[in-house]
C-alpha cells in the first residue's frame, strides 16, 4: 500500500505534486504543503555524537530523528545516514574502513576488488545499548581511530521526541555549528497544458512527460523542429490549468504521509480531473535507497517513486532506482 | 533502470518490473567558455554539439538524434535527451575543446535514465 512506501526509509529531498484542472490548492492541501517540518544543517558534526546517550534515549529510540551527510558523494566520499528505525549506516572508502576497525561488509557496488565498505548498525538493538561492548567499540573507533566528521542534515519528528519539540536534540545542537532551514515550496500555475491520459500511454512516456512538466520543459515542439522533437504523448487532452507544487529540503516521512492522505481526499471528491500525481525523490548520494537496501550512484543515482492516484480509488506506483539497486517487495 | 508498476483494485494488484527499459538518457550540461560573457543561442549550441559529434564520429555520428529540451542562455546550461547512444554524446562533449577560437569545456552536471532529473541540493 502507498502508506508502506511513504513510511519507509527514503531520505527525501523533494516532493512534487501535479494537480490537473486546478488553479489554486484548496486550503487543507495548501496548509499541508506549507507546513512541512523544518530541518537542521550541522556543520562538521563529529559522527560519534550520533551515539550520545541522551540523544539515543530521547530521540533515536523513539524513531523520531533521521539524518544524512550533506554534500558527500556516495561513490567518492564517506557518507553517513541515520534512519528513523534507528539504523546507522556508514558508507566508507577502504582506508577509512580499515582505520575504523569495526565490522562491515564490502559494498555491493564494486569493481573487481572491494573499494567501498558499508558499516550498518541497529542502534536500537540491545547489543548497541550504551555501555555494551559493541557500542563502546564503535564509540571509541569514531572518537579516536577514525575521527569522522561531516556536514549533516538532521530532521526530527515534532511529536515523537520524548521531551517534546526540539528539546531532545538541543543538547546535541548546542555542541555544534548549526542552522535551521524550512523546506522551500514552489508553486506554479500552468495554463493550456496538454496532458496525456495516464492509463493509455506507456509508463516510460508518461513519467517522462511528468518529469518535463516538473522541470519546466516545453512539449510544444513539432516533430520536425531542429532543437527538440519532444512532444506530449498521445492521446492527450488540453487542460486549461494545472497546479504544479514542489517542496524541497530534508522532508519527514510523516509529513509526506500527511500530504498523501490529503491528496487522496482531494482526488476522491468529484472533480474535473480524475487523477493527481505525487513524485517523491530521494538523495542521489544516499547510502540507503527507498527499499532500505544499499544504494549506489552508478551513472545517475536515481532514487524516486511516483504515485498516481485516481478518482476510483485505484493507484499506480512507479519506482525508479539504479540498475543494480534492489527493489522492495 | 528498474521500474516497478503496481496497480491496485480492491486487493488485486499487478506488478511489472522493467529493467534497463528506458531508451532515453537525459543530461544536464553547462558550457564553460574562456570568455564568460560569450552567449550562444539554443540553435548555435545544438549545432556546436553536432560539430563535436562529427569530428569524433564522422557523418554517421553527426546524425545522432538528440534533443535540447531546455536551455538557459544566461548560464549556458542545457537539458539534453539522447536516444540510446549516451556514450557517443558524452564522449563528444568531453572532447569538444574550443568554440570559435576560444577554449571551452562542457561540464556534465547530471545524468539520468528517466526524467525527472533530480534536483541537486
Amino acid at each position: 500500500s502507498p502508506a508502506h512506501i511513504s513510511n519507509g526509509s527514503v531520505s527525501t529531498v523533494q516532493v512534487s505534486v501535479l494537480l490537473p484542472e486546478c488553479s489554486s490548492a484548496p486550503s487543507h492541501l495548501d496548509s499541508v504543503l506549507n507546513n512541512f517540518s523544518s530541518f537542521y544543517l550541522i556543520k562538521k558534526l563529529p559522527v560519534y555524537e550520533l551515539l550520545d546517550r541522551h540523544f539515543l534515549e530521547t530521540a533515536v529510540y523513539h524513531g523520531a530523528v533521521f539524518g544524512l551527510s550533506y554534500r558527500t558523494r556516495i561513490d567518492e566520499d564517506n557518507c553517513v545516514a541515520l534512519m528513523p528505525n534507528g539504523h546507522l549506516t556508514l558508507s566508507l572508502d577502504k582506508d577509512s574502513f580499515e582505520i575504523l576497525g569495526f565490522e562491515g561488509k564490502p559494498s555491493r557496488f564494486k569493481h573487481r576488488t572491494a573499494t567501498r565498505f558499508v558499516v550498518s548498525v541497529d542502534l536500537t538493538d540491545s547489543s548497541m545499548a550504551p555501555g555494551r561492548r559493541s557500542y563502546l567499540r564503535l564509540l571509541t573507533s569514531l572518537k579516536s581511530r577514525l575521527q569522522l566528521q561531516t556536514d549533516f542534515l538532521l530532521s526530527h519528528h515534532p511529536v515523537l521526541c520524548s521531551l517534546g519539540g526540539g528539546a531532545s536534540i538541543q543538547p546535541l545542537l548546542s555542541r555544534c555549528d548549526w542552522s535551521q532551514h524550512r523546506p522551500e515550496v514552489n508553486c506554479r500555475v500552468l495554463t493550456n497544458l496538454p496532458c496525456p491520459a495516464p492509463l493509455s500511454c506507456d509508463p516510460h512516456s508518461f513519467l517522462e512527460w511528468l518529469g518535463a512538466v516538473d522541470a519546466g520543459i516545453s512539449c510544444e515542439n513539432s516533430s520536425s523542429s531542429f532543437l527538440s522533437s519532444f512532444v506530449c504523448p498521445e492521446p492527450n487532452t488540453m487542460h486549461r490549468h494545472a497546479l504544479s507544487v514542489s517542496v524541497s529540503g530534508l522532508l519527514l516521512p510523516h509529513d509526506i504521509h500527511r500530504l498523501l492522505q490529503e491528496l487522496r481526499r482531494y482526488v476522491e471528491q468529484p472533480r474535473l480531473a480524475s487523477w493527481v500525481s505525487m513524485t517523491v525523490r530521494g538523495f542521489a548520494d544516499s547510502p540507503v535507497s527507498c527499499s532500505n537496501h544499499e544504494h549506489g550512484f552508478l551513472r545517475g543515482g536515481e532514487n524516486f517513486y511516483t504515485l498516481m492516484m485516481f478518482h476510483d480509488h485505484t493507484y499506480q506506483l512507479h519506482l525508479a532506482m539504479g540498475a543494480h539497486d534492489v527493489c522492495p517487495p | 533502470m528498474k521500474e516497478v508498476e503496481e496497480k491496485e483494485e480492491a486487493s488485486v494488484y499487478q506488478r511489472v518490473v522493467l529493467k534497463n527499459a528506458s531508451p532515453y538518457h537525459y543530461l544536464k550540461v553547462r558550457l564553460v567558455l574562456e570568455d564568460d560573457s560569450t552567449r550562444l543561442s539554443a540553435v548555435e549550441l545544438k549545432y556546436f554539439i553536432i560539430t563535436g559529434l562529427k569530428s569524433l564520429y564522422g557523418e554517421v555520428g553527426a546524425a545522432l538524434n538528440f534533443d535540447v529540451l531546455k536551455y538557459d542562455e544566461d548560464t549556458l546550461t542545457a537539458f539534453l535527451r539522447v536516444y540510446s547512444s549516451l556514450v557517443k554524446l558524452w564522449s563528444s562533449l568531453t572532447l569538444l575543446g574550443s568554440y570559435q577560437n576560444q577554449a571551452c569545456a562542457f561540464r556534465v552536471l547530471q545524468v539520468s535514465r528517466l526524467n525527472p532529473l533530480p534536483k541537486n541540493m
